[in-house]
């Protein structure tokens, strides 16, 4: 017990910022070795981050930006486009993703879930690369709920995360906004969540950080045009490597 | 529940957690999220270690390169994002201030001095850690806040706080044993 609480002790200290250079890099490395040792850090670090916020802003100059933008040129973040790299490279950002967007709390049961779904389909995704992708989260509990992959040729495509509930008489309708002027366009309907393509043929080339939902609606789709259900999922496309 | 400040905090917890995903697949926008969000606050936790603007936007400058370079290290199940942010901008400060020597010759070691018990009392009222915190012996409890906010050193500690090394230590150490007790 008492090796625990040293080690306990030991974490925070680290966290602190008062181990001598030679232990605070030690403990540093220990973090990649020593999941138990990573776990009490976390946990310190996520007590003492209360502190962080109240700090009041600084807002920095306008050189700051341009510095750090600068910067990220000559620091890549990821390794360079290969044929062989692009499985491993776009499951690492998907599992990131899935894990990202769950956020915690949610997660171990949602995991099990997604891990399956995802599994199953990264391997074809990632053989036909998506331009952009989006991840549809539930606002309020954080849970990625379905992933859309919109392709070069035009296609794309609403791929389910989780088994949503459609109840009897309700359709789940999926809506694409690209121009708060022109409003969302339904471009689904589906009466239960299953992986699909959307209809897009109509509407202007996907771009970044154009807005995907999912709304639950009556049956056959809203009867306005517009979104009228709840939205149970959203998210924006970001452009893949 | 739409000014429920807990909502707020998991919404931008959530939108972090999500760009620094996208800055691993080398993103560069996202990277900018994160700036538009979080370098004011990064910027003031450096300010509050190293006492200097020019070195707290220092250390966000290298706090940025780092989150670029290292977001494929982020683990979201072993921490929060901003946690992680947070840490890494701290780090860089705290580099800085163990490199550049708080009290150097062109600093005069009279210039202000932070005051512990403000960043204490800026915490949330419902804070574990504040709680935890007051029923410290001020001492020790000074010694703990002074460290993480404003990144004494053991040696920084024992001068600022007038006691011997070995005591310093001590508090330190049998403080964080209270604060873990009372933690949980």
């Amino acid at each position: 017990m008492t090796t625990d609480r040293d080690d306990r002790i030991h974490a925070a200290e680290f966290v602190l910022g008062l181990l001598a250079p030679e232990t605070h890099a030690a403990a540093e490395r220990r973090l990649a070795s020593d999941p138990a040792f990573a776990r009490e850090v976390a946990a310190w670090q996520k007590h003492f981050a209360a502190f962080d916020d109240t700090a009041d802003p600084v807002v920095p100059s306008e050189e700051l930006w341009r510095r750090i933008e600068a910067g990220m040129g000559t620091a890549v973040a990821a390794p360079s486009a290969a044929p062989a790299g692009l499985l491993p490279r776009f499951w690492n950002s998907l599992g990131a993703l899935r894990i990202a967007a769950l956020s915690g709390l949610t997660a171990a049961l949602a995991l099990a879930v997604v891990t399956t779904v995802t599994v199953r389909h990264a391997q074809e995704v990632a053989a036909r690369k998506p331009l952009y992708v989006a991840i549809l989260v539930d606002d309020a509990t954080r849970q990625a709920g379905a992933i859309v992959n919109a392709f070069a040729d035009g296609r794309v495509e609403m791929i389910p995360l989780v088994d949503m509930t459609v109840p009897a008489g309700r359709s789940l309708q999926v809506w694409t906004l690209w121009n708060r002027e022109v409003g969302p366009r339904s471009v689904g309907l589906l009466d239960r969540a299953r992986a699909t393509p959307l209809d897009l043929e109509r509407l202007p080339t996907t771009t970044a950080d154009q807005l995907f939902e999912i709304t639950l609606e009556p049956a056959g789709g809203s009867p306005t045009g517009r979104p009228t259900g709840p939205i149970l999922y959203k998210g924006t496309t970001a452009r893949t490597l | 529940m739409v000014a429920d400040p807990s909502s707020d905090q998991a919404a931008l917890e959530a939108g972090i957690s999500a760009a620094i995903v996208r800055c691993a697949a080398g993103e560069r926008s996202a990277l900018r999220v994160i700036y538009d969000l979080e370098a004011a606050r990064m910027v003031g936790v450096a300010m509050r270690i190293l006492r200097r603007r020019d070195l707290a936007e220092e250390a966000t400058h290298d706090a940025f390169m780092r989150i670029w370079r290292s977001a494929r290290s982020f683990d979201p199940s072993r921490g929060s994002a901003r946690a992680w942010i947070y840490t890494i901008v701290r780090n860089q400060a705290l580099t800085i201030v163990r490199d550049e020597g708080r009290f150097g010759p062109d600093e005069p070691a009279d210039r202000e001095i932070p005051e512990p018990s403000s960043a204490l009392a800026r915490l949330p009222e419902s804070s574990a850690l504040r709680h935890c915190l007051e029923k410290l012996d001020p001492g020790r409890r000074s010694a703990i806040v002074l460290a993480y906010v404003h990144g004494f050193s053991h040696g920084e500690l024992a001068g600022r706080l007038g006691v011997p090394l070995g005591t310093i230590k001590s508090w330190i150490r049998r403080g964080l044993v209270s604060l873990q007790e009372c933690l949980g």
